[in-house]
C-alpha cells in the first residue's frame, strides 16, 4: 500500500470517504499534501527530507510522546534503477527489520517509517540510509536552550551567587524546572535546602541561589527544562574564589601607580632645584625671588597666579 | 603700571580672518604657551584622563548582566548606573571649573583619580542597586567630571599653535581606552567575577593620578613689576567688593551667565546641543539594527569595534589637519562640515542592507564621529580663549547633559512606535545635519557682524571696557601692553609673524 502510485491512493481515499457519507477529517493524515502516510496508523507529526546527492540533517523539536512519521525522498540520478534498498538506523545502529526496497516513482525513491517516541530514551539521531550512501539524519530532541554560557560564573567564598536559566519566548514553555549538579554522566538533583540552595522558578525562567559558598560548591550545575518527553539540560559552571585573588593584581597596580607618581614628582623637584640654582647665578635681583616663589607655588599645585596673594 | 586690556568678549574669538597680528611681546605677563616640550607629556596625561572619562561608562556595561542576576535588578534599573555616571560627569562641569581655576589642574585630576578608584573599590562590595548608584554613579561620575574638565583646561594652557593637534591626540584617548577596556573587562569577568573586576578596574583608574602628576602647572615667565601690580589690583578689587557683591560674584563663578551674551558662544552651544542629541543613539542601536537586517550577532558587535578603531586614528588626524595653515583660521567651518558629514552618514544608513555596506557605514561613521569629537573642545577653546575656557566648558557640559540623556531614549521611542530602525537614523541624521548647517551659516553671519563691529570700533578712538563684570575683568587684566586696535584675539593666536598672510583678513 505504501508504494501505490499517488493517483491511486487519492482515488481509494475518495471512495472510502464517499462510502462513509462524510469526511472524517481526523482519520485522514493532517498534513495536506500527497503522498499521505497510511491512514490506518495516524502520525501526529511528519518530517520529510528531500535528498539529491548530499546528506541532510534536520532538528526535530519534540515536547510530548507521539507517533512520528519520518520520510526520505531521494531524487533518482541518471541510472534510474527501478529499485533501491535502504535502511533505518538509530544513533548509528541499524534498526532490525528496517531494511526495505524503494521503488522509483516520479523520479524519486520514497522511504518512510513510523516511530512511536515514548520517552527520553527514544530521542536521538534517526537516519535513513540509502544503498548509494546518501543519508538523511533527523535529530530528535527537546527544545534546546538558545544561549549557552561559555564563561564560568565566578563568586566568592562566604558570598551568595545566583545562577540563571532562561528559555526564550520563541521556544515552548517547559512544564517545570529542575536543577542538577554533577558531570555529563552522573547528575544528582538539587533539592531546596533553606540554608544552602534556593530555587525560584517562573514559566520561562529559573534561578538557583547558592548561599554561603564554599570551595566544594564549585563545579558544573545543570538547569533542566522539563517537558513531557524529556529534559533539556543547560550547563553552567561555577567557580568559587577567595577575596585574595583579585586583591593581588589590585595591589600590584596600586604599587605601580604610587611608584610612577613618586618618580614624576621627584624628577620635577630635581629639575626645579636645578632651575633655581641656575636662576641664582644669572639674576641676582628681585626677579629671582619671584621665580623661586613661583616655583614653589607650582609645586603646591596652583596654576592661577593672580589669585595667589 | 598695567593697562586695562579691554577687549570685548565677542571680539576675542575671530580667528576667521583677524590675523592682523599683534607683536605679542614675550615679556608681557600674558604668557606665551610652551607649545611643546613638557606639553607633550601633559597630552599623554590628558589622553589617559579623558580616555577613562569617556570609556568607563560604556565599558561598565559588560558587567551589567552579572550584576543584574546577583542583585536581582531589572535591566532598566541596571542601565541607570551608566546614565547616572554620565549625567553627573556632565552636570558637575561648573563645579569642576571653579575648582580648576582655584587650584589648578594637577590636584583636581589627582583627586578625580582617587575618587574614581575609591568609587569602584567600594562598588565591588555592593549588596544593593542603590549602593551602586551612589558609588559608581555619583562618586565615580564626580571623579570623571574632575578628570575631564581639568585635562581640557591644562591643554589650553600648554598649547596654542599646536592646540588642535594636542586636542586631537588627547581626545583620541576615548576610543583607545574603549578598545582596550572592553576586552579586558571580558577577561576579568571570566576570571574574577564582577566584584573582583570592579576592584581591579578601580585600581586601574588610579592611574588617573599618574596622569594628574604629569600635569605640571605652567610657570609663565614674569617680570616683577607686573606681578606686583597684579597682586595690588587683586587686593583692591577684593577689598572693594561688598559682602553682597562677593556673594554674587561667588555665585557667578559657578554659572557665568555672561557667556550667554556672547553670540559666538550661543551659536556653538546650539550647534553642539543638536549634535549631542543625535550622536549617541546610532551607537546604541547599531548592532540591533544590523541584527534586524540579518547579520549575525557576533558580526554586528564587530561593527562597533570597527567604528572605534577608525575613530582612534581619525581624531589625531583631524587634529593635524585642523592645525594646518588653511584650516586653522576656518576651524569653526571645519567643525560644521564634520557635523554635516556625520549627519549625512546617518541619513544614508537605512540604505545599507548587506553586511559589506554596513561595514562601510561603520567606517564612515567612525570618521565623522572622530572628526567632530576631535574638534568639539578645540572650537570652544578657539572661541573663548584660555582664560574663559574653564568656565565655558563647565557651562557647556552641564547644558549638554540634557540632550545626551534624552537622545537615546527618544530614538528608542521612535523604534518602538514605528517598529523600524530607519526612522531613528533619519531623525539622528537630520538633527546632526541641521546642527552642522546652523553652525556654518551662523558663523558666516557672526564673522560678518564682527567685521562690521570692528570697523566701527576702529573708528572710535576711545578704548572702552565693554565686557566688564567683576570676574572677567580680573582675568582680562593680563598686563597687555599691546595696542588695542590690533588686539582682536584674546590669545595671541599665532605668535610667529610668518603665518600672517595679507589675504587671510577676509575669512573666505
Amino acid at each position: 500500500m505504501e508504494n501505490m502510485p499517488a493517483s491511486w491512493k487519492l482515488l481509494l481515499m475518495l471512495v472510502l470517504t464517499a462510502s462513509c457519507g462524510r469526511v472524517h477529517a481526523e482519520t485522514l493524515d493532517p498534513s495536506p499534501k500527497p503522498p499521505a502516510s497510511a491512514p490506518a496508523l495516524s502520525a501526529n507529526m511528519r518530517k520529510v527530507a528531500v535528498l539529491q546527492s548530499q546528506n541532510s540533517t534536520q532538528n526535530v523539536q519534540l515536547l510530548n510522546p507521539l507517533n512520528l512519521s519520518l520520510e526520505c525522498s531521494l531524487t533518482a540520478d541518471h541510472d534510474k534503477l527501478p529499485n533501491i534498498s535502504a535502511f533505518w538506523s538509530q544513533d548509528g545502529r541499524e534498526i532490525p527489520d528496517s531494511r526495505l526496497s524503494a521503488t522509483l516513482e516520479d523520479q524519486q525513491y520514497h522511504v518512510r517509517r513510523l516511530f512511536y517516541i515514548a520517552g527520553e530514551e527514544m530521542l536521538g539521531r534517526y537516519s535513513c540510509v540509502f544503498e548509494n550512501g546518501v543519508r538523511a539524519d533527523f535529530i530528535l530532541a527537546t527544545p534546546p536552550f538558545g544561549e549557552v554560557r561559555d564563561k564560568p560564573v565566578v563568586s566568592y567564598g562566604g558570598d551568595f551567587v545566583v545562577l540563571p536559566c532562561k528559555m526564550e519566548e520563541a521556544k515552548p514553555k517547559p512544564l517545570s524546572w529542575r536543577w542538577f549538579r554533577g558531570n555529563k554522566t552522573h547528575k544528582e538533583q538539587i533539592s531546596e535546602q533553606p540554608q544552602r540552595f534556593q530555587i525560584h522558578s517562573e514559566e520561562r525562567k529559573s534561578k538557583l541561589k547558592v548561599i554561603n559558598l564554599t570551595h566544594e560548591d564549585a563545579g558544573v550545575y545543570y538547569c533542566g527544562a522539563v517537558y513531557a518527553i524529556g529534559t533539556t539540560m543547560n550547563p553552567v559552571e561555577l567557580k568559587v574564589i577567595t577575596y585574595q585573588e583579585p586583591l593581588k593584581p589590585f595591589i600590584g597596580i596600586l604599587i605601580e601607580v604610587v611608584l610612577l607618581v613618586a618618580v614624576i614628582f621627584l624628577c620635577e623637584k630635581r629639575r626645579s632645584k636645578k632651575n633655581t640654582s641656575k636662576g641664582n647665578e644669572e639674576n641676582p635681583d628681585q626677579n629671582n625671588i619671584n621665580l623661586q616663589e613661583e616655583e614653589k607655588g607650582a609645586e603646591e599645585g596652583s596654576s592661577t597666579r593672580q589669585r595667589r596673594v | 603700571m598695567s593697562s586695562v586690556a579691554a577687549e570685548p568678549p565677542h571680539e576675542q574669538q575671530a580667528p576667521g580672518g583677524k590675523r592682523i597680528m599683534s607683536p605679542a611681546p614675550t615679556d608681557a605677563a600674558e604668557y606665551k604657551p610652551p607649545d611643546g616640550g613638557w606639553g607633550w607629556m601633559v597630552v599623554v596625561g590628558a589622553h589617559i584622563s579623558i580616555g577613562f572619562a569617556y570609556s568607563t561608562p560604556k565599558a561598565l556595561s559588560i558587567f551589567f548582566k552579572d550584576i543584574q542576576e546577583d542583585l536581582g535588578a531589572s535591566y532598566s534599573e541596571i542601565a541607570w548606573i551608566s546614565s547616572i555616571m554620565l549625567a553627573v560627569m556632565y552636570a558637575g562641569g561648573p563645579v569642576s571649573s571653579v575648582l580648576v581655576k582655584r587650584f589648578g589642574s594637577r590636584p583636581i585630576v589627582i583627586v578625580g583619580g582617587l575618587m574614581c578608584g575609591v568609587a569602584m573599590v567600594t562598588a565591588s562590595f555592593g549588596r544593593s542597586i542603590v549602593y551602586l548608584y551612589l558609588s559608581i554613579g555619583i562618586i565615580g561620575g564626580c571623579g570623571l567630571c574632575f578628570n575631564l574638565n581639568a585635562s581640557l583646561t591644562i591643554i589650553s594652557k600648554y598649547f596654542l599653535t599646536k592646540r588642535p593637534l594636542a586636542n586631537g591626540l588627547a581626545m583620541a584617548g576615548s576610543p583607545v581606552f574603549l578598545c582596550f577596556l572592553a576586552p579586558l573587562n571580558q577577561f576579568l569577568l571570566g576570571d574574577f567575577g564582577w566584584r573582583g573586576s570592579l576592584l581591579i578596574l578601580g585600581g586601574m583608574m588610579l592611574n588617573c593620578c599618574v596622569a594628574g602628576a604629569l600635569m605640571r602647572p605652567v610657570t609663565p615667565p614674569r617680570n616683577s613689576s607686573a606681578a606686583a601690580a597684579q597682586k595690588i589690583m587683586e587686593k583692591t578689587t577684593q577689598h572693594n567688593t561688598s559682602k553682597k557683591g562677593r556673594c554674587l560674584s561667588n555665585a557667578r563663578k559657578f554659572l557665568d551667565l555672561s557667556f550667554f551674551k556672547d553670540r559666538g558662544f550661543i551659536i556653538y552651544l546650539i550647534g553642539n546641543t543638536l549634535f549631542i542629541f543625535g550622536a549617541y543613539a546610532p551607537i546604541v542601536f547599531l548592532s540591533a539594527y544590523a541584527v534586524s537586517q540579518g547579520v549575525e550577532e557576533y558580526s554586528a558587535a564587530y561593527l562597533l569595534s570597527i567604528m572605534g578603531f577608525v575613530d582612534m586614528f581619525v581624531r589625531p588626524g583631524t587634529g593635524l589637519i585642523a592645525n594646518s595653515k588653511w584650516i586653522r583660521p576656518r576651524i569653526q567651518y571645519f567643525f560644521g562640515f564634520a557635523m554635516i558629514f556625520n549627519g549625512a552618514c546617518h541619513l544614508l544608513c537605512p540604505m545599507m542592507k548587506s553586511y559589506a555596506f554596513l561595514v562601510g557605514y561603520a567606517v564612515f561613521f567612525g570618521v565623522g564621529f572622530g572628526m567632530v569629537f576631535a574638534l568639539i573642545f578645540e572650537c570652544l577653546m578657539d572661541l573663548m580663549g584660555n582664560q574663559r575656557f574653564p568656565s565655558a566648558v563647565g557651562l557647556v557640559t552641564i547644558i549638554e547633559c540634557f540632550p545626551m540623556l534624552l537622545g537615546p531614549p527618544t530614538a528608542g521611542l521612535l523604534v518602538d512606535i514605528f517598529q523600524d530602525y530607519k526612522y531613528l537614523f533619519f531623525m539622528c541624521g537630520a538633527v546632526i545635519m541641521s546642527g552642522g548647517l546652523f553652525l556654518i551659516i551662523m558663523n558666516i553671519y557672526h564673522y560678518h557682524m564682527l567685521e562690521k563691529e570692528k570697523a566701527e570700533h576702529n573708528g572710535a578712538p576711545s578704548q572702552d571696557a565693554e565686557n566688564q563684570d567683576g570676574v572677567s575683568l580680573s582675568e582680562a587684566q593680563r598686563e597687555s601692553t599691546e595696542p588695542e586696535t590690533t588686539q582682536t584675539n584674546g590669545d595671541p593666536q599665532d605668535p610667529s609673524p610668518d603665518d600672517t598672510e595679507p589675504d587671510v583678513t577676509d575669512h573666505f
